[in-house]
């Protein structure tokens, strides 16, 4: 019932919002979807990679070469993207998680990955090093290119909806199970029959494949696409902050924090203070830094085992 | 009959220790195996060994008539050795239903099952009330309590139990000398590691004795308990079997 109503209201919301309302809300709910995909295997399989921006990178890339080089629709060029980060990140992992490198020295191992891609990007001619893609706003279901933000909007909610029911079916069943198992403890997931290598390796592939979705999406809404806008940190910092403040390990947690964070955002924009841009993106960031430290510090678990508790 | 379990003359060094030498033992079906020693003996070392934490130097194990020498952990328990260990691991923040589930998803891959054979374990080992508390919350009987039923889900032909009496108080350890019965008396082999005499003494059909890596003697309860080489290595006194 409450499902039911919340999709209702998030349905009927692009009714009453405004043009400038209505792209926060579609960064809002774009920053829910890439924060439950960093979540599988952040939150569920406690596999810490800071490399996620080089999966968002990979889906963005992918849709939008195929579709200008082939003239393949972006609807299908998302699933290709998805399926090569799948891919690349099975890879990695079978590589870091070969040579036992747990914890810390994994999340700074997946961080350089996302850097050494970074690199590769820049100097890439193939897809224009740091000039970046372009892409032409059109009018075109099609090939996922809208003039209206109306769609961008039913897109991103619909996206974000899969991704929850995918969060949840997770949640119940066996594969969930193992990832939780191998989260809390290697040796007695081991113990259990839980093969930690392979489902390790499992959840960082299915993680970094839901990721590239969002990169996908995020080259068709704003129609440029270049190293410095999706192999850079902040796609990344987006899917923690959210995930982290809200609750990693849980269906619902890092969408009612990324929504926060987004709507925290857009609050500090109109800030009379803050006239620069540099001014909005320092004063915005010493803001939420504050924010995930609190929350990290009085609600470890995240602002989700508020209802928890009163419950 | 060919033993369940069969360590071959396997040997373990870690640097200038030399963990375990030639120790070669087995385990039958529907046998209670006790192993024994004094701190530093090699025991829990032979359990990793077994299990496949580490693979040995030299020797191989082999069961159910598969050489295992070396295979990782998770193939030992799909195979049939579940084990626990002797400082629990309990998964903190997972409830008592979701961990033992996860060693039940070992043989029944699918939830509904699982849960349902969860349920039967925790009421067997007396934590059905426990369901829904995270593992963290748990007493150390119940950890431990939890940890045999995490293992038992599993639904092994061998247990292998790490120090399940240590640091229970007296009618705790009866308790748990009873539980360990049943356990055995359902057709699962055991080889229990254990501190508390009594507890392996009763529960063993046979004992295996291990000192500086070494197995020093073997036998039954009673003859042990006059050996000289044990008594000197490991009982210190003459142990009166009550």
């Amino acid at each position: 019932m409450v499902a039911v109503a919340a999709l209702a209201i998030a349905a009927a919301l692009p009714l009453a919002a405004g043009p400038h309302l209505l792209t926060a809300m579609i960064v809002a709910l774009h920053a829910a979807f890439m924060a439950l995909a960093w979540n599988v295997a952040a939150g569920y399989a406690g596999q810490f990679s800071l490399g996620h921006s080089l999966f968002y990178g990979i889906g963005a890339y992918a849709s939008t070469v195929l579709y200008l080089r082939l003239g393949l629709t972006p609807w299908a060029g998302m699933f290709v993207g998805a399926a090569l980060a799948g891919i690349v990140g099975g890879l990695l992992a079978l590589g870091v998680y070969r040579y036992k490198v747990h914890g810390i020295f994994f999340a700074l191992v997946t961080l350089g990955a996302a850097e050494v891609a970074k690199g590769l990007a820049d100097n890439w001619a193939f897809i224009k090093g740091p000039v970046g893609i372009l892409l032409t706003m059109q009018n075109a279901p099609g090939d996922f290119f809208f003039l209206r933000r109306e769609p961008y909007y039913y897109v991103a909610l619909a996206m974000l909806v899969a991704m929850i029911v995918i969060s949840l079916r997770l949640e119940r069943s066996p594969l969930g199970q193992y990832f939780l198992a191998v989260r809390e403890d290697e040796q007695a997931a081991e113990a259990s029959g839980v093969d930690s290598y392979r489902y390790k390796t499992i959840a960082i592939s299915l993680s970094a494949a839901l990721t590239a979705f969002a990169g996908s999406f995020y080259a068709q809404f704003y129609l440029y696409v270049s190293p410095d806008t999706v192999l850079i940190f902040e796609p990344q910092l987006t899917m923690m902050l959210g995930t982290m403040v809200g609750g990693a390990g849980t269906a619902f947690g890092p969408v009612i924090g990324s929504l926060l964070f987004s709507g925290l955002g857009e609050a500090l924009r109109n800030l009379p203070f803050l006239e620069s841009t540099r001014g909005i993106v320092i004063g915005s960031k010493m803001v939420y830094a504050v924010l995930l430290i609190v929350v990290l510090i009085y609600l470890p678990g995240g602002l989700i085992t508020l209802g928890r508790k009163g419950a | 009959m060919a033993a369940l379990l069969d360590v071959r003359s396997v040997s373990k060094r870690f640097g200038g220790l030399q963990a375990l030498s030639r120790v070669a033992f087995t385990v039958d079906a529907g046998e209670i195996v006790g192993l024994i020693g004094p701190n530093g003996a090699g025991k829990t070392t032979l359990f990793n060994v077994v299990t496949g934490v580490y693979p040995p130097d030299d020797g191989r194990v082999v069961f159910r008539g598969e050489d295992v020498t070396g295979a990782a952990p998770h193939r030992l328990c799909k195979l049939g050795a579940a084990r626990t260990f002797q400082v629990s691991k309990p998964f903190a923040t997972l409830t008592v239903l979701q961990t033992v589930r996860i060693g039940a998803l070992n043989r029944i891959p699918d939830m509904a099952g699982a849960t349902v054979k969860a349920l039967e374990v925790l009421e067997l080992m007396g934590l059905a009330g426990k369901r829904d508390e995270p593992g963290r919350t748990l007493t150390v009987m119940e950890r431990k309590r939890l940890e045999m039923a995490r293992a038992l889900a599993t639904q092994p032909s061998l247990l292998l139990l790490d120090e399940v009496a240590a640091g229970l108080r007296p009618n705790e350890i009866q308790d748990m000398i009873a539980l360990v019965r049943s356990i055995a008396a359902g057709g699962v082999s055991v080889l229990i590691i254990e501190h508390v005499l009594e507890a392996v003494m009763r529960l063993s059909a046979r004992i295996v004795v291990l000192n500086h890596g070494e197995v020093i003697a073997e036998g039954r309860p009673a003859e042990l308990a006059n050996d000289a080489r044990v008594i000197d290595a490991y009982l210190g006194e003459a142990y009166s079997l009550a």
